[in-house]
């Protein structure tokens, strides 16, 4: 009996990834990349995109580099909400709203300058 | 030796659990890192996805339900009857039934449960007090689910660029009850199937069968 309700207890534990999440990361790395878009460190911020997005986001023979400097994101700010479920978070700045996923070396972007669209997917200036 | 012959069906069931609860993390675990690599992600180790919302809300999920069951038979057997299943009692026999037929109080024996022989709360606890874990355990079993699934929802909706819903939201979204309802389905039509089939087939020296040679009009009576 005992066992069962450690069982259950761990279950909940393990299921509950939203309760005492660490959002400070998510944030801190959302700030970092708005941070270096605006000081025109474009190489920094492909640095802190996620590898399918950083591949997917440049037109042939262009760089990430110039991608993200074509696309011109607004100003970040600072950080108003963060959501942090599992492997994913979404943070909110002031200016943008961004898309991160927890891998081996920390946050990185999947996706930024995102607008609402109802309950449909953001759309989002870069995605993967 | 003669402990474990004694207590070998637990053990068994015990040892089969374990190995399907461990079996289910393995093939989980292959099974999300593929949707893993798809969406970008990267792989994660069996530990971690041991202590994942996705294994807690698939272990949940079916725990939940299989309490279900089996509080609801319980419960549910007080009070109704199906002729010629082993699982029913004798109709005419519905409801709690008299101390006297329960052995309690004044009626307990001298190997009874010490709480057969009390009086009032303690008593009326102990007569219920298989109904009520099954029941406690489905509802823990159950809250697991929601926290353990909504946690995994909001994963995916992360994922595919979508806003996280609160537990309110989650508890009357599609996914919690499609979880819920397809596991309740399934456990209830196992009851059913236990009920009927029993009155006309036989597993000779399963307790759970009535005897080979019983007519199928006899009820509640076990082999």
């Amino acid at each position: 009996m005992r066992l069962l309700v450690g069982a259950l207890l761990a279950a909940l534990a393990a299921g509950c990834a939203g309760c005492a999440a660490d959002t400070a990361g998510p944030a801190r790395a959302a700030e970092r990349f708005h941070a270096a878009l605006a000081s025109g460190r474009f190489e920094s911020a492909c640095g802190l995109l996620a590898p399918k997005t950083a591949e997917k986001l440049p037109a042939p023979g262009r760089t990430c580099a110039d991608a993200l400097r074509e696309q011109r994101l607004g100003p970040g700010g600072r950080p108003t909400e963060v959501s942090v479920w599992d492997d994913e978070a979404q943070v909110r700045l002031e200016g943008d709203t961004l898309f991160l996923h927890h891998f081996g070396d920390g946050w990185r972007v999947v996706a930024a300058g995102c607008a609402p669209v109802r309950d449909l997917p953001y759309e989002c200036g870069v995605e993967n | 030796m003669r402990r474990i012959k004694d207590n070998a069906l637990s053990i068994a069931f015990l040892v089969l659990f374990l190995a399907c609860l461990a079996g289910q993390a393995v093939a989980g675990r292959l099974d999300y890192n593929e949707r893993q690599l798809v969406n970008g992600g990267e792989p994660v180790s069996l530990l971690q996805y041991a202590f994942s919302s996705d294994y807690a809300v698939d272990v949940a999920e079916n725990w939940q339900s299989e309490y279900l069951q089996f509080f609801l038979f319980i419960m549910v057997t007080v009070w109704l009857v199906q002729r010629g299943s082993p699982e029913s009692k004798e109709p005419g026999k519905e409801g709690a039934e008299s101390d006297q037929e329960q052995l309690v109080g004044a009626h307990a024996r001298p190997g009874s449960p010490a709480w057969a022989r009390a009086k009032g709360l303690r008593l009326r606890l102990y007569s219920n007090s298989l109904g009520l874990t099954m029941g406690v355990i489905f509802l823990l079993s159950w809250g697991a689910q929601s926290v353990a699934g909504q946690a995994a929802y909001n994963a995916e909706r992360l994922a595919d660029l979508r806003d996280p819903v609160g537990w309110g939201s989650y508890v009357t979204s599609p996914d919690f009850w499609n979880r819920s309802l397809q596991n309740w389905q399934s456990e209830l039509l196992a009851v059913l199937s236990m009920v009927v089939l029993s009155i006309y087939l036989r597993q000779r020296g399963s307790p759970e069968s009535k005897p080979v040679g019983a007519p199928h009009s006899a009820t509640g009576v076990e082999g």
